[in-house]
């Protein structure tokens, strides 16, 4: 044991870039894992972390003015009551935004049960009796941060200028707008100055159980003791949860895939690294056995030793985790999340755990083969490579300078440490070139929303306009390209308990402009088009029938396309308004979707749109998904850097085997008169051959696998594939230049020292 | 179990052997064929005794001393330490005996190269169960010894032959084996260092090691006790050196004769 800490110091202290690299390794993929699964768990079951957080109460009931709450306190199972808060329905207005909202009464020390979770600024504070906090999905929705400003229109019309003093969390109701009115805490001098009319407003009590499975029952017992006329509505936890459910987990899929396959890239790194310290250490090692090491000794001592290196990795990697959370959850990726909250402790111990004794796992084989060395190996010098590879004889025939021939054949001397390496940089290589291509789709969809099936900036509804003269500002706007009509109805799908969102738009002679993945758009009444999300989830293909009722009416659509379309989580299905007509339902009245001429900003055709109509048209810009997904880029960049660290490990391990088997070759040759410049140019030679060789098989697999990837994550979405890019030639070339001239630079350093050392040195054994 | 004193092996208590072979053989199994590297060696070493075995390159000397010291498994034969048999011991057995009786002292010095010429020998008496305070004393006492007390702190590449070869004869010595194995200790120095090797080699084998010393240096082999020749890995001759026994001195004699 001491013995074994005595080298595992003098190994580390002879090491420390290889440490160093390693550490940053794992720390970079237990961080990329850790992100990800936070992501995962805020889309998938955000209400989970936020009940927790913010010690939720379990039920929330609507009471009149007057009721007394006194005697919930008294109920079995109640651990503590929330509130009562006074609280008024308002509309909050913000631009050409308008919403309605709820106001609570709070005071300036946030209340122990159902805390809001201030993610951005601050709780409300007496010296700004203005001051509001908004909910954080209802704050996202209305574009609102700490700092801005905003009107709150009473029920009576009267406005009162508000200040948003932060931004919370809140496990009181669902996210906004799946549940609305949206939610904002405020002082009660300010909810009284909005709604000064007692009797308009109703209290809040929230209930907090000490076994939430009792919530029905408690509810009962809560409506017997108030007396159901005080009681006006009642909210419960799983309601809250179901309205919070069904967050889209692109993201952190997006992400686990990266982290997953970087883990995987890092396993191969570290194996490799440890297989070639004891490759390199073999003499070592030996020697280490005739000192009266036992193998099963120098196996624990080696996976200790990378073991401690994963553990500082993975401590390193909850650290930075812990950190770009913080962020995270000040900047949520609207739209596609409702909350990120930390992970929970016992799943970052869980993931921790998994990577450790993954590690461990990779470690253990090249630990295994080091127990294996006998110990008359730290006699014997090891016996270099014969064959001449078939790409050296090939170097050979074309008369390439020697030094290209000595590198080109001491690439591939030893098989498997050469397939290691080019498997260990390819990796890397394929998986850069695979982010390259999201990036590429990326930029694709934020420059030209309509590839996504957003063709239309700006949806106006005709507000306090009629109709008539609605449609004549948008139809006269010289901004607006062309305005389509359209309608959102939902429908009850066939054998299904949930609807879906069907959308007429434009007519079946004037289809509106859907991105068509696959088939044709509607050109006649009666044909529709679908997303896939909708496609897949009643196994239905393009080209065949539908039949559900819309609005009460039966109708049978032909299915002629596919689009795609991420406004309505894939489940959409289009179709012209005179399908509507001719099946004998009434349209709703409708709104238009406005696709403006090129270069014209929606923000200022909006403003013009408002201007020109006095305000009473309902102005509202399209949000494209793809605007949301702007924080894949850093995370995209930060994976760089940690595919760029495993590319690097393989390549100091691959230079320090390669330098340890020629070693010798190196004097004979320099014996029989080659230069040092040479010797320089022949190590160089056969890194930037395995380099080549890696890049060559990462690229072509990063190409092919680049698209079908992308595909397959807008398929999970329900977004449906066609929407990818492929990665840009130039960026693809740069990451493979990168690569080879990395591995050149790697060898450089020791090949000059190896070029240095005398000849009669390297000749011993 | 058999005690090796059942076997006749040579004069004196049978208590006295420290080592001992009984037709020990080792073939390499080449793409060339089966060699022959050692063919039925019988030999013995008692304690505090000093043999060197002599012959030519490719002999099968330093075949025979890997094979006596578990580096290497012998093919067949017996091999008896301290009255016990080992030939038959795993590579963790083995370990386990070097660690406590066996120092190996080899040509080209061997020195794990990523540690300072201190913990080299440290290692090695911790290794064998010293605390790591004894293991710094012993440590200290064997480069107070030896001169080496201004290397302590230099790795292997920093460090003349001579140097490395005295390093490696410290930490060979460092866990106080009963049996020292060399393998040409001064075949790699210049004479000056040579003649100081030897000179420690001869002083330890004083205090009463007992050494196993491969070479092909009479010079070296004229300080053994008996000197043993090899030929195509048989013993075609063990004849005693004559000289005056070595008196028993101590470690500590040595280190007054020195100051």
């Amino acid at each position: 044991m001491r013995a074994g800490l005595r080298w595992i110091r003098a190994d580390l202290r002879a090491r420390p870039g290889q440490a160093v690299a390693m550490v940053l390794v794992v720390a970079g993929v237990v961080s990329a894992l850790l992100l990800s699964a936070t992501l995962l768990e805020g889309a998938t079951d955000p209400w989970r972390a936020l009940f927790t957080q913010t010690k939720g109460a379990d039920i929330w009931l609507r009471l009149s003015a007057g009721a007394d709450v006194r005697p919930l306190g008294h109920m079995d199972g109640v651990t503590g009551i929330a509130g009562p808060y006074r609280a008024s329905a308002a509309t909050l207005v913000r631009g050409p935004l308008t919403a309605p909202v709820q106001m609570w009464a709070m005071g300036p020390v946030p209340p122990a049960i159902g805390q809001p979770l201030i993610r951005q600024g601050r709780w409300l504070t007496s010296a700004q009796p203005s001051g509001v906090v908004l909910e954080a999905s209802f704050a996202q929705a209305v574009r609102a941060r700490a700092g801005s400003t905003l009107v709150i229109e009473g029920l009576d019309g009267s406005s009162v200028r508000a200040r948003v003093l932060g931004v919370a969390y809140s496990s009181d109701q669902g996210f906004y707008p799946d549940q609305t009115p949206g939610l904002m805490w405020a002082l009660p001098g300010l909810v009284s100055r909005v709604e000064p009319v007692r009797r308009h407003t109703v209290q809040i009590a929230g209930i907090r159980l000490a076994d939430p499975s009792a919530t029905g029952f408690a509810v009962q017992q809560a409506v017997t003791q108030l007396g159901s006329g005080a009681v006006l509505g009642v909210s419960t936890w799983r309601d809250v949860e179901r309205s919070m459910d069904g967050g889209d987990p692109l993201l952190g899929l997006l992400l686990a895939l990266f982290g997953v396959v970087a883990l995987g890239g890092a396993l191969l790194a570290i194996g490799n690294a440890a297989g070639g310290r004891v490759l390199v250490q073999k003499q070592d090692l030996a020697m280490l056995k005739t000192l009266g090491f036992t193998p099963a000794q120098l196996v624990g001592m080696l996976v200790a030793e990378h073991a401690a290196l994963g553990l500082v990795g993975a401590a390193a990697g909850v650290v930075i985790a812990r950190l770009a959370t913080v962020p995270l959850m000040r900047q949520v990726p609207a739209g596609t999340l409702g909350a990120v909250a930390p992970l929970q402790a016992g799943w970052a111990a869980l993931l921790v755990g998994g990577i450790g004794i993954a590690v461990l796992l990779a470690t253990a084989l090249p630990g295994w083969r080091a127990g294996r060395v006998w110990p008359v190996a730290a006699i014997r010098p090891p016996a270099p490579g014969k064959r001449l590879s078939r790409l050296a004889r090939a170097a050979l025939l074309t008369h390439l300078p020697p030094a290209v021939v000595l590198g080109t054949r001491a690439a591939f001397t030893r098989r498997l440490p050469a397939v290691l390496t080019i498997g260990g940089l390819a990796l890397p290589v394929a998986m850069v070139t695979i982010g390259i291509g999201f990036w590429a789709t990326l930029d694709q969809v934020q420059r030209h929303p309509g590839e996504i099936g957003l063709a239309a900036a700006l949806t106006v509804r005709p507000g306090e306009l009629d109709r008539a003269r609605a449609q004549r500002i948008v139809a006269a706007d010289p901004e607006v390209a062309a305005a389509y009509r359209s309608v959102t109805v939902s429908a009850l799908l066939p054998g299904e308990t949930s609807t879906i969102t069907t959308l007429g738009a434009g007519t079946s002679a004037r289809p509106f402009p859907f991105h068509v993945a696959q088939g044709r758009l509607y050109q006649a009444p009666g044909e529709a088009v679908a997303s896939q999300g909708l496609l897949d989830s009643v196994h239905l293909r393009v080209g065949q029938y539908l039949r559900m009722p819309v609005d009460g009416v039966p109708v049978i659509f032909h299915v002629v396309g596919r689009i795609i379309e991420p406004e309505y989580g894939g489940q959409v299905l289009a179709y012209g308004l005179d399908t509507l007509t001719q099946a004998g339902a009434v349209p709703p009245p409708p709104s238009y979707s406005l696709v403006l001429r090129p270069g014209i900003s929606p923000a200022s055709a909006a403003a013009r749109l408002l201007r020109v109509s006095g305000g009473r048209l309902d102005v509202a810009r399209t949000v494209s998904p793809a605007a949301d997904l702007g924080i894949v880029r850093p995370m995209l960049a930060g994976l760089f850097g940690i595919l760029g660290l495993i590319g690097l490990t393989c390549l100091l391990t691959a230079s320090a085997v390669g330098l340890r088997d020629h070693l010798r070759d190196i004097g004979a040759l320099r014996a029989m008169g080659l230069t040092p410049a040479q010797v320089v140019a022949s190590l160089v030679t056969r890194m930037s051959v395995l380099a080549l060789t890696a890049a060559v098989v990462g690229v072509a697999a990063g190409l092919s696998l680049s698209s079908r990837l992308i595909n397959l994550a807008a398929q999970v979405y329900g977004i449906g594939a066609g929407l990818s890019s492929p990665p840009p030639a130039g960026a693809t070339l740069t990451a493979a230049t990168v690569a080879i001239t990395a591995a050149a630079l790697v060898a450089l350093i020791p090949a000059r020292r190896a070029a240095r050392i005398p000849v009669a040195a390297t000749l011993g054994p | 179990m058999t005690r090796v004193g059942e076997v006749p092996c040579c004069d004196g208590p049978a208590s006295h052997v420290l080592l001992r072979s009984v037709g020990l053989t080792k073939v390499f199994r080449t793409d060339g064929g089966p060699v022959h590297a050692v063919r039925g060696v019988d030999l013995w070493l008692r304690r505090g005794e000093f043999v060197a075995v002599m012959g030519p390159s490719g002999s099968g000397k330093s075949t025979l001393l890997h094979a006596l010291g578990g580096l290497e498994p012998a093919t067949s034969g017996e091999i008896w330490l301290d009255g016990q048999r080992v030939d038959g011991f795993s590579q963790a057995r083995w370990a386990v005996l070097r660690r406590r009786h066996i120092g190996f002292v080899f040509q080209f010095f061997n020195l794990v190269s990523n540690m300072t010429a201190a913990d080299n020998v440290e290692l090695a008496a911790l290794i064998g169960g010293a605390s790591r305070r004894a293991a710094r004393a012993r440590r200290e006492e064997l480069f107070g010894e030896l001169e080496l007390t201004a290397q302590a702190d230099a790795v292997p590449a920093q460090l003349s032959g001579g140097e490395q070869q005295r390093v490696a004869l410290a930490r060979a010595l460092a866990h106080r084996p009963s049996l020292l194995l060399t393998d040409e200790p001064t075949g790699n120095l210049d004479s000056t260092n040579s003649a100081s090797v030897l000179r420690l080699l001869s002083r330890s084998h004083a205090a009463g090691q007992a050494i196993l010393l491969v070479t092909h240096d009479a010079r070296a082999a004229s300080m053994a006790d008996r000197v043993v020749s090899l030929f195509d890995g048989m013993i075609v001759d063990d004849a005693p050196l004559p000289s005056v026994p070595p008196p028993r001195v101590t470690a500590r004699d040595v280190l007054e004769l020195r100051g």
